[in-house]
């Protein structure tokens, strides 16, 4: 089917360039971006109305911005890999850039003068974005998850200073939840706020799903063993039995509800609490997670702009990702998001934005404990397909509804033989 | 006939079960309704009875007219099921017509094929869907979903009118034919207008499944200007892990508006077509 | 309704010559292949292609944006040792089956409450029609907020009224959440059923339930033998849509639980679209979205074969 395209494709474009070999030399006339919907409206805004129009009034070429709703990139970018067609330029969230490998352009020429420019970037970003030595995505900043708490009550219990280890914060919890004040975290199937304590819970106490060479499953161990127990223990005695069923939303609401006293999540509560209940926003701050056994640990959320094979002049992208990313233009674009994106750039360790407001300071912390979905197993098909079928989640999720820890390790190790031996 | 006893009976076998029904169906639009008008702080409190509204605001209305595409989605919305409903009537009259009227070689085939494309799930036609969509460059265009969404009307439009041609007697076409009519014209002239409540009837559930659509509009649909009412309340109305709940709720109930003021004028033809089609056949 | 010959005759009468234009369009089998090209054409191109097509990938193994292998029906073996979609099985088997029963039951409750006449009769109907028609996707918001367990106006009603001390947590506990989701799905689904079933039963002429009356019929024994018989293919027409959608019922769960709380209320259709579009495994989902039809099939050959024996 593609290849009969291609025919076709090819031979008009030879016809065409045999009738007019002028217009094959010209530049395009404009090229889309498509992106997720940002949380962060005005960043959206900044890109399509001020930086897009700086850059035609520079270069000519109209840049048109198409907005996808969040948690829909995927299905687009999975229509447009297939089709080879629609916009040149693509979000890439998580792991995106492997399984889209051989769709996307290597763009390490542009991220190498960006690093020059910068002061480098971040390791453990390489790790989602680099696919067999080669660059394939751009990463414009992290979406970290932390835990976000209510100052007031902690302080009621005698707690001052967000607790340093799991341990502390089952402690804390346990006061917490019987003043009625219990926390919640997720771990129904959403996306991000389950992953976002989940993985760093399981890596923190020394757990792995599978080892680098991605041929060993490793998660049937003590370690693991030792997570899920805690797990169950904490879920049990802190928390509320409807977290089993939450998805990313819910805590959300459960936070501004009053119902909930700590949950781990992005910083769009601090956000909308900021514009919509500010009282609640005023005892709000952000913590990094708590360490366990084995260290303290975050997950990564790097999100990049990736050029797409079938642009048609993939040059005029490249010279456009450049002028995007240059700090020229970088700096102001991250300013406008108010810090929700963490720049994985060491340039940008100190950068003003981080002073709009303090409780942000965190995110940027959390960077360099920050790793990928399924840490230390490589990233690629299987990575995403143990992610989207909720392997790990699921393995807490069973136990701390009362199924025994063996049973729920068994069945996730068994998950994992069948998804990783898939090549 | 006493008046207690016919009144209790009465009660009991039409008031008292059509309270409940009323109830049950329409409580969760009461629900929008409300929710559309709380302020967040009513509508985050846990404290205060949730089944009224104490400050009631139109904010919610005015932020989701004039900050989203609420009102361009509603014309996309509409414009789609009406021009999906009138393609899937007639493709469905011209496919019921020589079912239910002629002998043809082939007729079981056909049969059988129409009734199987039903058995198909959505989920497993998207890609390829998007596939062709693509190649025929109608992406992000309301084409896209104007040729999608027959696929799934037109088989249901074809049983439908099945029931209703096979109900019109043959002595009519034929004294049409013998007196000179074509076959066309036997069936314009003499069958379709005493069809007339069947063709509504699969016109107004076709408007109806069009309008409903969601993963097809999901998928070809990714600009915003070009969503439909579902779509893009869902979408754009949520961002990240936040709901706009009191916009999300008035665009719900905007949303409901349109066609439910339709149905009121033809309920009595969808009611009386579903009673030739499915009875007959 | 009178027709007049008269204003239909041509000059000429058509049977007479054969083998003109005409003569060929008056021909049934023609006429008949003439009207249904348009349709047929239409349904091969955006509904047989795509299906074989999705038939083609699930033979493979295809990854997104990545050249296909095929697999023969490696796919399916892979699936018949998972014991999720042992599970996803399962839960579309119960969310269909409970569904459609309680849709039957209700909606046919529902029918024979609007049978009657009362003042206000159309516009009940038009009110009771409401959860059908309106989009799912704008109803499964309202139902996101009455199921929530702190907000839920239901739990606010039972704990205030003494009934239970805390709130049930709808979506949260497993069997809960399933039992949630076939609520909301029989609210929206029960008006189809009960339209259509209304429809059967205005065909039942009043006569019939007298004369049953004069023999001595109790009400029961009147719905039994009279009312039951004639609308029996109404209700098994009615059931075979409505089961058909069910199975493919894919906006309401997604949006309400995405699958959980872990798997327990994951369907074809969901665990069919996360493994196709989040894992990017085009061939695996295909397989998966698959394995709806052999249910499926027989189902309608079962109902096929029993309204041909009545």
């Amino acid at each position: 089917m593609s290849s009969r395209r291609e025919f076709l494709t090819a031979s008009l474009a030879a016809t065409g360039s045999a009738l007019a070999p002028r217009w094959a030399t010209a530049a395009p006339k404009s090229m889309t971006v498509v992106r997720e919907s940002s949380f962060i409206k005005p960043f959206d805004d900044y890109f399509a109305k001020t930086l897009a129009a700086e850059y035609e009034k520079q270069t000519g070429i109209k840049i048109v911005y198409e907005a996808t709703s969040v948690g829909g990139m995927l299905t687009r970018l999975t229509t447009i890999a297939e089709t080879k067609s629609g916009p040149e330029i693509a979000m890439t969230g998580l792991n995106h850039a492997h399984l889209f490998d051989n769709s996307l352009v290597d763009v390490s020429d542009v991220a190498g003068g960006i690093g020059k420019q910068l002061g480098g970037w971040h390791e453990n970003v390489l790790d989602v974005v680099v696919v067999n030595k080669k660059w394939k995505a751009l990463p414009w900043g992290n979406i970290g998850q932390l835990e976000v708490y209510r100052t007031d009550w902690f302080k009621e219990v005698g707690v001052t200073k967000f607790p340093e280890t799991w341990e502390d914060l089952l402690s804390a919890g346990r006061l917490l939840k019987k003043k009625g004040h219990p926390f919640g975290f997720e771990l129904g199937h959403g996306f991000g706020d389950n992953h976002g304590w989940l993985y760093p819970l399981f890596w923190s106490y020394g757990g792995r799903e599978v080892e680098r060479d991605g041929k060993t499953v490793v998660i049937d161990s003590a370690e693991t063993a030792r997570a899920v127990d805690f797990c169950r223990k904490f879920y049990q005695e802190t928390m509320l039995e409807d977290v089993l069923g939450w998805t990313d939303v819910n805590n959300n609401k459960a936070y501004f509800g009053e119902q909930i006293s700590c949950t781990n999540n992005a910083s769009s509560i601090l956000v909308v609490g900021k514009k919509d209940f500010p009282d609640i926003a005023k005892v709000t701050d952000h913590a990094l997670n708590p360490a366990g056994p084995k260290g303290r640990f975050h997950v990564l959320n790097a999100v990049s702009h990736a050029l797409l094979v079938h642009a048609p002049d993939q040059a005029a992208a490249k010279a456009f990702l450049k002028w995007l990313y240059d700090d020229k233009q970088m700096s102001r674009w991250l300013t406008s998001a108010d810090a929700y994106y963490a720049p994985f750039l060491h340039g940008y360790d100190n950068h003003p934005m981080w002073n709009a407001e303090p409780r942000y300071l965190p995110y940027k912390e959390s960077l360099k404990t920050s790793r990928p979905h399924t840490w230390p197993g490589p990233q690629g098909p299987a990575a995403s397909e143990s992610v989207a079928k909720y392997v790990l989640v699921d393995m807490f999720a069973k136990a701390c509804r009362g199924d025994s820890t063996k049973d729920v390790i068994a069945t996730a190790a068994a998950q994992l033989k069948q998804i990783y031996k898939a090549k | 006939m006493v008046g207690g006893r016919e009144f209790g009976a009465r009660l009991r076998r039409l008031y008292l079960p059509l309270a409940v029904f009323v109830v049950l169906m329409l409580f969760p639009f009461y629900w929008m309704l409300i929710t559309s008008i709380k302020p967040n702080r009513e509508l985050y409190s846990q404290k205060i009875m949730p089944l009224v509204v104490y400050q009631p605001t139109l904010k919610h209305y005015i932020d989701l007219l004039w900050e989203t595409n609420f009102l361009v989605w509603t014309y996309n919305t509409l414009l789609v099921a009406l021009v999906t409903t009138l393609l899937s009537v007639l493709l469905g009259t011209m496919m019921a017509y020589p079912l239910a009227r002629m002998r043809f070689p082939g007729a079981a085939v056909v049969a059988i094929g129409v009734a199987a494309t039903y058995l198909v799930p959505q989920p497993l036609l998207f890609i390829p869907m998007s596939d062709l969509i693509n190649r025929l460059e109608l992406g992000n265009t309301l084409t896209a979903v104007m040729l999608t969404y027959p696929t799934l009307l037109i088989p249901f439009c074809a049983w439908l009118l099945m029931g209703y041609f096979k109900s019109v007697p043959r002595e009519l076409e034929e004294a049409a034919r013998i007196d000179g009519a074509s076959r066309f014209q036997a069936m314009t002239r003499i069958v379709l207008p005493l069809c007339t409540p069947g063709l509504l009837s699969a016109g107004i559930f076709s408007f109806t499944l069009s309008q409903n659509e969601f993963l097809y509009a999901l998928i070809f649909l990714a600009k915003s200007e070009v969503r439909t009412v579902p779509i893009g309340v869902v979408t754009e109305l949520i961002r990240g892990d936040v709901f706009y709940w009191g916009q999300l709720m008035a665009g719900a109930l905007l949303g409901s508006v349109p066609v439910a003021i339709i149905y009121s004028f033809f309920v009595e033809y969808y009611v009386a077509g579903l009673t030739a089609g499915s009875v007959k056949n | 309704m009178a027709v007049r010959p008269a204003t239909l005759a041509r000059p000429a009468p058509v049977a007479g010559r054969p083998f003109t234009v005409r003569g060929l369009l008056e021909r049934e089998g023609i006429f008949s292949w003439l009207m249904l090209s348009p349709g047929v054409l239409f349904l091969l191109a955006f509904v047989a292609y795509p299906f074989f097509y999705g038939m083609f990938l699930s033979l493979q193994d295809r990854r997104v944006a990545s050249p296909g292998v095929f697999v023969g029906l490696a796919n399916f073996v892979t699936l018949a040792h998972d014991a999720v979609f042992w599970q996803v099985t399962r839960n579309t088997f119960f969310y269909v089956a409970v569904t459609t029963v309680l849709k039957l039951v209700g909606g046919l409750g529902m029918a024979l409450v609007m049978n009657q006449h009362f003042r206000g009769k159309n516009l009940a109907r038009a009110f009771l029609l409401l959860p059908f028609i309106v989009p799912t996707a704008l109803s499964t918001v309202a139902w996101m907020w009455i199921l929530d367990p702190t907000f839920s106006v239901v739990n606010w009603l039972l704990v205030n009224g003494g009934v239970v001390k805390s709130g049930y947590s709808f979506l949260g506990n497993a069997s809960l959440a399933m039992w949630s989701l076939v609520v909301v799905n029989t609210w929206r689904g029960m008006p189809f059923y009960g339209i259509t079933l209304l429809a059967g039963l205005q065909t039942i002429s009043p006569d019939l339930y007298e004369a049953a009356a004069i023999d001595g019929a109790t009400t029961t024994q009147r719905f039994l033998y009279v009312t039951l018989p004639v609308i029996k293919p109404v209700l098994i027409i009615v059931t075979m849509f409505s089961v058909i959608f069910t199975f493919g019922d894919f906006q309401l769960i997604y949006a309400l639980t995405h699958g959980g709380p872990a798997n327990a209320t994951h369907v074809f259709s969901t665990w069919s679209f996360d493994i196709g579009m989040s894992a990017g495994q085009l061939g695996m989902g295909a397989a998966v979205a698959l394995a709806i039809l052999p249910a499926l099939a027989v189902l309608i050959v079962g109902l096929t074969l029993y309204l041909r024996r009545e």
